[in-house]
């Protein structure tokens, strides 16, 4: 339509001058009743307008988005803000400001799968931390919807231990995330983080998430009708923070766990016996949890009815198939890239005269005989 | 809407591509705007996601899927039963809600398909993880009639029945997949080996 060639024009003239963006961000702010009515046509217009020289294509995207929510149709951005995002990164590994958008948009949208997609990319470079922290965030998410609790517990993760001044909200809900996907994948929980968290963080995500940590103390007690008491009383809390969903999740684990404790011990064991230690209800019950875990791969055992017993196996993986060398070596190679990767930022952060600065200082006195290229004292 | 990857799809039978395909047009379709609620194909859409085993998906798409349709098309609630026993793991329930619903034209083939594969899945299931089971449980998880599961498919895979106590015996297959030797691979393997030691 003439109006939306005509402010393509003008995104393009105008974005060549500093002075002219200014002008230009007005022109838009005053085209936003246009782009809300021609939004369905944007995609098309996003293909004519190069990313690297006009930066107002975030903005332009975020009302886009911005709109998309107040129609109550966020399934409608995903496409398009998905290509967005591929004209705006300059390499799959750029994390841009749309990504976090992006992801959001897929949750509400409900469309997990597309997210998947944005988020097998490994990650080298970001613009602004409040991008990873949310993208982090929301990919945590999306990967807990598809049940991939391994990746979610990843990105969680990096969520709660970022470099981060003063604890913020969203490392706060993702810690509270954390503590309940590691009781569903590992089983357990160490509240000790590691030692690169931020001081800020050590100090306070605890005190954010008391209910979260009682909740690892009585699931640790193995008695599953403590833990549905103190999921009950607390059910509030826990559904205020949209967490209840995970918390029955956790609480369903916990009947795995003690199944998978069982292996240890036994060899062979009646499903009667499995009922009875792991409080189900009869050994029919049992068996349709021994069942499903069989088909999970969460457990290798055989039945047999005959008898009512239960034999556990050992893992009969062998490590000799194809499948196997092509996993291993695909691992090495991930490795060796990912090594090199750090190397060269290795290279690159020792010749920053930020850091040989503070180096420098924090240097001791040496003797003549331990003079060392690095001036003790470096004016920059 | 331009169904036609769908429908060629359907026609030559590339079942585990048709949830893919659905995804990738719904997101095209929702971009511009049309609002595709009423007419899009949510029974193939959601057997789809049934036949590659992805419930979860299924589960997002019902979610999705507005009241109005819900109220108004019996077969999406149709469709959506399958999926809820397959969520809940109600092996017998699936076959109860295939067989419940009488089919459009269109879905038939699909549903049929996805029977047979989930019946062939279940047998896997049987094989991994029962050394002996009671006829009556394998007829309600291969989904057939008690008698014919003790006479008939079973036992031509080599499972021996025990009358008295309607004990089938299952007989593991070793599971034979085709080793393809790549040597260049092993070749690598060997020099990191090689390399770590040195």
């Amino acid at each position: 339509m003439q109006s939306i060639e005509n402010l393509v024009t003008q995104i393009q003239g105008l974005s060549s001058n500093a002075s002219d963006i200014t002008a230009l961000k007005d022109y838009l702010k005053a085209a936003e009743d246009l782009l809300r009515s021609e939004s369905t046509r944007l995609l098309s217009f996003l293909d004519q307008l190069d990313p690297s020289k006009h930066s107002l294509v975030i903005n332009v995207c975020k009302r886009y988005k911005d709109q998309v929510l107040l129609l109550e149709a966020p399934i409608r951005g995903v496409g398009p803000m998905l290509t967005a995002i591929r004209k705006i990164q300059s390499s799959t590994e750029h994390l841009t400001t749309l990504h976090p958008e992006f992801l959001q948009l897929c949750l509400l949208a409900k469309c997990y799968k597309a997210g998947l997609s944005v988020l097998e990319d490994d990650i080298y470079e970001i613009n602004l931390p409040r991008d990873f922290f949310l993208y982090c965030y929301y990919g945590g998410m999306i990967f807990i919807g598809q049940k991939r609790f391994r990746k979610a517990l990843e990105l969680l993760h990096n969520v709660v231990t970022a470099p981060m001044s003063s604890i913020n909200a969203i490392a706060v809900e993702a810690y509270k995330k954390y503590i309940l996907v590691s009781l569903i994948h590992h089983g357990q929980f160490s509240s000790t983080l590691p030692k690169y968290t931020s001081s800020a963080a050590q100090r306070n995500l605890k005190n954010f998430s008391q209910p979260y940590m009682e909740l690892v103390n009585t699931y640790n007690t193995g008695k599953i009708a403590e833990l549905e008491t103190y999921v009950q009383t607390n059910r509030e809390k826990f559904e205020s923070d949209n967490n209840l969903g995970l918390v029955k999740q956790v609480v369903s684990s916990m009947y795995k766990r003690n199944i998978q404790r069982l292996t240890q011990t036994y060899l062979t064991l009646s499903l009667q016996d499995i009922a009875n230690t792991v409080q189900l209800n009869s050994s029919k019950e049992a068996e349709m949890h021994v069942l499903q875990m069989i088909q999970d791969g969460e457990i290798f055992a055989t039945i047999n009815q005959k008898d009512g017993m239960v034999r556990f196996l050992e893992d009969p993986e062998q490590y000799k198939t194809c499948e196997m060398i092509e996993h291993i070596d695909s691992s090495i190679q991930r490795i060796m890239s990912l090594s090199k990767k750090l190397t060269a930022m290795d290279e690159l952060i020792s010749c920053d005269p930020l850091y040989l600065g503070k180096a420098g200082r924090e240097r001791q006195r040496f003797d003549f005989d331990d003079f060392d290229s690095v001036p003790q004292k470096f004016n920059i | 809407m331009d169904f036609s990857p769908l429908t060629d799809a359907l026609a030559s039978k590339s079942y585990e591509k048709i949830a893919d395909i659905c995804d990738d047009l719904m997101l095209k379709v929702a971009a511009e705007g049309i609002a595709f609620q009423d007419e899009w194909p949510y029974v193939i859409h959601l057997l789809g996601y049934y036949y590659v085993n992805d419930i979860n998906s299924a589960r997002f798409l019902w979610k999705s899927i507005p009241s109005t349709i819900k109220d108004s098309r019996a077969e999406v609630v149709a469709a959506w039963k399958i999926g809820q026993h397959l969520w809940t793991r109600d092996y017998a329930g699936v076959y109860d809600a295939i067989r419940g619903f009488d089919w459009s034209q269109e879905a038939q083939a699909l549903v049929a398909a996805f029977s047979e594969l989930y019946t062939k899945r279940m047998f896997q299931l049987l094989l991994s993880a029962y050394s002996t089971i009671s006829t009556q449980d394998t007829a309600l998880f291969l989904g057939m009639n008690e008698d014919d599961a003790a006479y008939s498919d079973v036992q031509q895979q080599g499972w021996t029945l025990d009358p008295a106590s309607r004990m089938l015996t299952v007989k593991k297959q070793p599971l034979v997949t085709e080793q393809k030797l790549d040597p260049s691979k092993l070749q690598r393997l060997t020099e990191y080996v090689f390399h770590l030691e040195h």
